[in-house]
């Protein structure tokens, strides 16, 4: 994951994981950019921000100073700052669900309070900056398996998953004036906030940091390298732009070690010895590099350090859109140089952007769970033996017709119900050893990222038989899919007991 | 030196303990959510261990036993044969004390080709909490510490430190995970107040009890809703007559339904006279323990015969779950609380085996803790989750 639980002690307090960093032109004003950032992966659908953090994002102006094997990024100050801290929990005064409320300090010197969890965001006087913070829908696409040196394409990993989102929007040559330049450097930070009466911890005060894209998760905490520690904390311990020079050969090398591993996944060398170590110096350098005069889209992420790399002027604005497939794109780059495309299980997020402030979906609501369970005298292979098909599920009493498409797993069952509904459902798995099968409805029923399992399992001399399902409501309501798919699994399993 | 000076320089505030119990509930289903879609995923089942275990320690829900057990059930049906569910479900029974079971599942995980260094670790939080060869146990708790200096591994060597006499070391070791702590989670900062609240109130000899209710009110304060340190603090204010602040400690507890909070709250009834409302606390505390014990006898054994020991009023009840207690980890601490409760049951001939049982076993430490007065409840600490 991009920076998702990225290192042992992020693993304490969630909401201060840094997980992604954006920097777009605004889809609604051309002249405007949106910086965001995002804490607290995989959080649910009640999660708030912490009240002991602040959170900044912080730009910095930035200049190329050598391409090629000889590539430099430059940063120079003053910082661009924004920094923003959360409230303990108010009770609501509405149906007692606690809100909470945020303060942004902004690089002029302005401060913008702000209500968590409110689309329409919080603007200064002036218009020159509009803030959002609160859940949503995590845009992070990760649809490969990294086990040791291999990589395998997978699902997206972070399907349904919600995240805390900062997103910073403001007038682009108001706050950045790029007529003095117009390319820049960002970060995202989170730091504990000191505090008179508290009594733990020490200096330095940092807890998390992100530039590009995976410089933990995947280029430093590389699986595929054998005994090395993990590095990941000290990294996080390391000052934003100005990683500490005694350390700075320990993060190069292990980039080093890191990016040659990665360019052997395919088996093929794409990468010259001096080509990669420009490469690894790069990245040490750990910024997310956007242009603003120039086009900022869902490719353009990295663009700029490629070109760079290869010697050649860069021609788009770099930066990270919310669509952006950044790790598909970094694959690409790491292990066969833009040789060929490298694309993972899936390349869209659980929602798209928004072309709307804040830009980012609405958050994922809970799955919804239906599980109902029937005990038969039957043993559980008798059982099995009747139920255990995918594509023969004539047991059902609802069911009139099935037609199949395929064999094994990925096989389409089409279903039409005694009332003339046709319900299609893809085979995902199936284990007759452990007498269960497991499947996902492509149409018919109100429902997506629909889930079933159906499973058999010895009941004393009998056998109990459990059907499960998780899904989103996608039409009528809660509590009537729940009653729809309730009803499907009741009738057919309570058709069991009269076959048994 | 003193606590205040300890700490003196430039420190960090935790997240509102509030938040915390919000965000850990949200995070817990979702990772349930996320165990459900794909159960074979790596690392979804090991992520709704974390969050129950933590539920279970610091969110005042019992329940997350319940759910652990039953979690661990559903995991071997789903993959009975495989390392990850050997070593997922020797955590949950080390976690419900079934510490056999736990050392059967670490043997199995060992055997499927778990990882020795996952393997190794849950192991010695089960020598730990069993009190099996605490000398080679304190030696690689060392070990881990001098190489990790992680918060965790500076906790357990903490407790063992203090289960081994050696106060002063423990208290230090406290002291400096609180110093290196870096990350702003509450959980971390309350568990190690209480654990020092521990030391002072429950394991020294001699029990310093303003000490001890420093920590035990910096626990609270960094978490509201944690039961442990509201219960210890309230038997504090109780011996010193405060009972007002006793009541005030216990009564935001009630609502988490642990036994041990009607159990005190009906002493502090008691000693106000209000015999009516004590009787009710009193029989919600019987209840309340028997259906733990019904459910999860080995995790609460010891808290259950320290209450029949107390306010509960059955020594042969008491001593019957102290003795499945001290057989299924026969710590100095078991073997203290059986013996004091043998000796107040009149079982004079049983409680001179126990003492000579504990002399052989733990020698010094033994004759220095069962020759002292009998005070607080024994705590489960290291493995534990009561």
């Amino acid at each position: 994951m991009s920076d998702h639980i990225d290192g042992p002690r992020q693993i304490g307090d969630p909401s201060a994981d840094l997980t992604d960093l954006f920097a777009f032109t605004s889809p609604e004003n051309p002249s405007r950019i949106v910086l965001a950032a995002n804490v607290f992966p995989t959080c649910g659908v009640d999660a708030i921000f912490s009240n002991a953090i602040t959170h900044s994002i912080v730009v910095r102006r930035a200049k190329v100073a050598g391409i090629g094997d000889a590539t430099k990024f430059e940063t120079a100050d003053p910082e661009i700052r924004f920094s923003c801290r959360f409230d303990g929990l108010e009770r609501g005064a509405a149906d007692g669900k606690p809100v909470q409320r945020g303060t942004c300090l902004m690089p002029d010197g302005q401060t913008l309070r702000f209500l968590v969890g409110d689309e329409k965001g919080a603007s200064t006087p002036d218009g020159t900056f509009r803030i959002f913070a609160g859940m949503r829908s995590d845009p992070f696409i990760l649809a490969w398996i990294f086990e040791g040196g291999a990589m395998r394409k997978f699902q997206n990993l972070l399907l349904n998953d919600n995240v805390l989102c900062i997103v910073v929007e403001f007038d682009t040559a108001r706050v950045l004036n790029p007529e003095k330049g117009s390319l820049f450097a960002v970060i995202a930070e989170t730091l504990p906030i000191p505090h008179p009466g508290a009594f733990v911890g020490h200096p330095p005060p940092r807890m998390d940091w992100v530039g590009r894209p995976e410089q933990t998760n995947i280029r430093l905490n590389n699986s595929g390298l054998k005994d090395v520690d993990d590095i990941r904390d000290l990294w996080n311990q390391q000052s934003p732009f100005a990683i500490d020079e005694k350390v700075r050969p320990l993060f190069l090398q292990r980039l080093k070690d890191s990016l040659a591993n990665y360019d052997m996944r395919d088996g093929k060398q794409d990468w010259t010895p001096s080509a990669l170590a420009a490469d690894a110096q790069m990245f040490v350098d750990d910024f997310m590099l956007f242009d603003v005069a120039k086009p900022i889209t869902d490719t353009s992420h990295l663009e700029i350090e490629k070109s760079t790399l290869n010697g050649k002027a860069y021609q788009t604005g770099g930066g990270r859109t919310v669509d952006a497939d950044v790790i598909d794109v970094l694959m690409t780059w790491i292990v066969n140089r833009d040789r060929e495309f490298l694309e993972g299980g899936a390349t869209k997020a659980t929602k798209p952007g928004t072309k709307n402030f804040p830009y980012f979906a609405a958050p994922n609501m809970d799955l919804q769970t239906v599980a109902e369970t029937v005990d038969v005298s039957a043993t559980p292979d008798k059982v099995w033996e009747l139920i255990g098909q995918f594509g023969v599920a004539y047991w059902h009493p609802l069911i009139a017709k099935i037609l199949l498409t395929g064999t094994g797993p990925g096989q389409l069952r089409t279903i039409e119900t005694i009332d003339g509904k046709q319900i299609i459902e893809r085979l995902d798995a199936v284990d007759n050893a452990g007498r269960f099968y497991r499947y996902a409805n492509i149409a018919g029923l109100p429902v997506a990222n629909y889930t079933g399992t159906l499973s058999v399992k010895p009941n004393g001399a009998g056998s109990s038989v459990e059907w499960r399902a998780q899904f989103l409501p996608n039409g009528p309501g809660t509590l009537i899919t729940k009653t729809i798919v309730s009803t499907l699994f009741k009738t057919g399993l309570d058709s069991l007991k009269s076959r048994f | 030196m003193t606590e205040a000076a300890v700490f003196d320089s430039e420190c960090f505030q935790t997240t509102d303990g509030e938040i915390a119990i919000v965000n850990l509930n949200s995070a817990r289903l979702r990772s349930w959510s996320r165990f459900y879609q794909d159960p074979q995923r790596p690392g979804v089942a090991e992520t709704v261990l974390e969050h129950e275990q933590l539920t279970a320690q610091f969110a005042g829900d019992l329940s997350a036993l319940d759910r652990l057990e039953a979690f661990g059930e559903g995991l071997g049906r789903l993959d009975a044969s495989s390392a990850r569910t050997m070593l997922i479900q020797a955590q949950i029974a080390s976690a419900l004390h079934r510490f056999s079971d736990a050392r059967h599942h670490l043997a199995q995980a060992s055997l499927g080709g778990a990882p020795s260094a996952d393997v190794e670790r849950i192991l010695l939080n089960i020598d730990q909490a069993c009190g099996s060869h605490l000398e080679e146990v304190l030696d690689e708790r060392r070990r881990i510490v001098a190489k990790s200096g992680r918060f965790e591994d500076r906790v357990a060597l903490g407790a063992l430190l203090a289960d081994v006499g050696k106060f002063n070391d423990a208290e230090d070791i406290y002291r400096q995970a609180l110093r290196e702590y870096q990350d702003v989670s509450p959980f971390p900062v309350a568990w190690v107040c209480f654990q020092l609240g521990m030391l002072w109130g429950e394991l020294v000899p001699e029990p310093q009890l303003p000490r001890a209710e420093h920590w035990y009110r910096k626990a609270i304060a960094s978490l509201p809703c944690y039961v442990r340190p509201r219960v210890h603090l309230a038997e504090i204010y109780l011996s010193s007559g405060r009972t007002g602040d006793a009541e005030a400690a216990l009564r935001p507890a009630l609502a988490s339904g642990d036994p041990e909070v009607s159990w005190r709250l009906a002493d502090v009834l008691t000693a106000d006279e209000r015999d009516g409302e004590a009787a009710v606390q009193l029989e919600t505390a019987r209840s309340g323990f028997e259906m733990l014990l019904d459910s999860h006898l080995l995790a609460f054994a010891d808290h259950g015969a320290e209450f029949y020991a107390g306010s509960g009023n059955d020594a042969s009840r008491a001593l019957e779950l102290a003795q499945i207690n001290l057989n299924n980890r026969p710590t100095v601490r078991a073997f203290h609380q059986t013996h004091t409760i043998a000796l107040a049951a009149g079982e004079t001939y049983a409680a001179a085996e126990i003492l000579a049982a504990a002399t052989m076993r733990w020698g010094s430490i033994a004759s220095l803790r069962l020759s002292s007065v009998a005070h607080g409840s024994p705590e489960s600490r290291e493995g534990a989750v009561a």
